[in-house]
């Protein structure tokens, strides 16, 4: 597939994610190899970067197997993270500037120093400076949430929205910390980080390879969201989400009523 | 309780004990005893613990099942139930399980308290209950069903001694408080892979609220949890279903870890 076609369809899932629109599955009508997919990525996030966001880190999906089993899929994937994606710890969204929202708990790193290609659980944790709870808002633009690998990388895999909370220090062992999240203070979904690839640095690992593989360089100062540790919950109307995090804290927001 | 005939509760009794030493699942026992009846249930497996007493089993302590709110939802209950522990049931951390012991096994990843003094007071509160636990440890509960398929109802998964096969314990013994009950992560691996991922809040919102549950029905079913009971207090996650041979390790934070090796 040429560039312009790409560039075409970088614009059809950029324009859904702006408008919070549903789109059909691209893979109805092209192609896509999962390069391709990659690549249509780029281009869409391009078009944000164009409007005035900046990329302030990498988001890694697939990583647990609660939502391997949710989404049919075995795949480790991710996509970019924007200033403009990011929600205030304690803010609002309104849902109606999504198409079907949920939300999952997650671990973020911030990184202090750029990492790069392949290297050790040791060495990635090296360019941590912090560790702190996460909540991301995954909104597939695709009717009913449905979609292929190559769709749902080329939608920036599903990733539209986070919300982070306090930083802590990473020298801990946050292997294995339980969370709870939370919907108006009732438990909705409860898990642990192991669930994140049976330890969260190694999704930190997995960015830093993939990103070199796609010629990018995970930069000091981003943010890395490690992946869901439970299933994602839908988000409706008048909600307050929370997130208790074992160890490191919470982190919350509300939808707007 | 339905009306039910005493004969009728000992027939169901003898199902299950006969299932278990024969190694072979019986049918459900719903189809002679009503189905959604815990009485019922309660009177079956209350007849075959005192069969088992008479014959030498010894009681170390209870089980407590059904402490999520989906399971309770799946089996039509608002509320946990509990089973009985013999010392036969009990295995350390690493050793050795006999698969031919079991009919169909699922292990859960669980919190058990062991119990300094008794329980045996009227209006027991949760100030009571954690006084009277004297350690917890991570608990791997081994979980089967007398009954072919799994195919349980409330009153004959209660009737089953709630569903208990086998358990084994920990071996790094902590003090409350020095772990949180409620946040704890629970991690149950298998050949490499998280096979089952929880928190503490999955057992009733904290696995002292299902602990001080059933000090209470136990001081009313007229068998109070005594010193030195083992409690295990319910799953902090789901159920992995146990296919052959193999170890399973659990972590909980802050509690440690123990193994389920099956042969």
């Amino acid at each position: 597939m040429n560039v312009n076609e790409l560039q075409k369809i970088a614009e059809i899932v950029d324009t859904a994610a702006k408008d919070g629109n549903a789109i059909a599955q691209l893979s109805e009508t092209y192609e896509l190899t999962l390069e391709e997919a990659y690549e249509v990525q780029a281009l869409s996030m391009g078009r944000r970067y164009g409007r005035g966001e900046m990329q302030v880190g990498v988001k890694m999906g697939f990583t647990s197997r609660a939502k391997m089993v949710q989404m049919g899929l075995d795949d480790l994937i991710w996509g970019r993270l924007t200033d403009k994606m990011l929600v205030e710890d304690g803010g609002e969204i309104d849902i109606a500037d999504y198409v079907h929202p949920r939300v999952e708990p997650e671990l973020a790193f911030l990184l202090k120093r750029p990492l790069y290609g392949n290297m050790t659980p040791f060495e990635a944790m090296e360019a941590v400076e912090a560790i702190a709870p996460a909540m991301e808002i995954i909104d597939s633009r695709y009717e009913n949430f449905k979609f292929n690998l190559p769709d749902v990388v080329a939608d920036n895999s599903s990733s539209s929205s986070f919300v982070i909370g306090n930083w802590n220090r990473p020298d801990q062992d946050f292997s294995n910390l339980g969370m709870v999240m939370e919907f108006d203070g009732r438990p909705v979904e409860i898990g642990s980080t192991a669930s994140i690839l049976g330890h969260p640095t190694r999704a930190l690992v997995g960015a830093a390879r993939m990103a070199a593989e796609a010629g990018m360089v995970l930069e000091e100062g981003w943010i890395i969201l490690a992946g869901g540790a439970t299933a994602a919950a839908a988000l409706s109307r008048g909600l307050n989400v929370r997130l208790d995090a074992e160890n490191i804290g919470r982190v919350n927001f509300s939808t707007k009523a | 309780m339905s009306e039910v005939s005493d004969a009728d509760i000992q027939r169901g009794a003898e199902m299950l004990r006969v299932a278990a030493e024969k190694g072979e699942p019986c049918p459900p026992l719903s189809s002679f005893l009503p189905a959604d009846d815990l009485d019922v249930g309660y009177a079956v497996q209350d007849a075959n613990t005192a069969y088992w007493l008479e014959q030498g089993r010894r009681l170390v302590g209870r089980k407590i099942g059904l402490t999520a709110k989906a399971v309770q939802a799946q089996l039509g209950v608002d509320q946990p139930d509990f089973g009985m522990l013999y010392a036969d049931m009990a295995y350390a951390d690493g050793a050795e399980i006999p698969l031919s012991r079991l009919l169909q096994p699922k292990i859960e990843g669980e919190i058990a308290f062991v119990l300094g003094d008794d329980l045996d007071s009227d209006n027991l509160t949760i100030t009571d209950v954690m006084s009277a636990i004297d350690y917890a440890v991570a608990a791997i509960e081994i979980v089967d069903s007398r009954v072919a398929d799994w195919k349980i109802t409330i009153m004959n998964t209660i009737a089953d001694n709630a569903s208990s096969g086998l358990y084994v314990l920990g071996s790094e013994p902590k003090a409350l408080g020095e772990f949180d009950p409620r946040l704890c992560g629970m991690v149950i691996e298998h050949a490499g892979d998280p096979v089952a991922t929880g928190a503490g809040a999955a057992c009733l919102g904290n696995p002292l609220n299902a602990t001080l549950w059933l000090a209470q029905t136990m001081v009313k079913a007229g068998r109070p949890l005594m010193a030195g009971d083992t409690v295990l207090s319910g799953a902090l996650g789901p159920m992995v279903p146990v296919n052959g041979p193999g170890v399973y390790e659990l972590r909980i934070n802050g509690l440690g870890s123990v193994r389920a090796n099956f042969v």
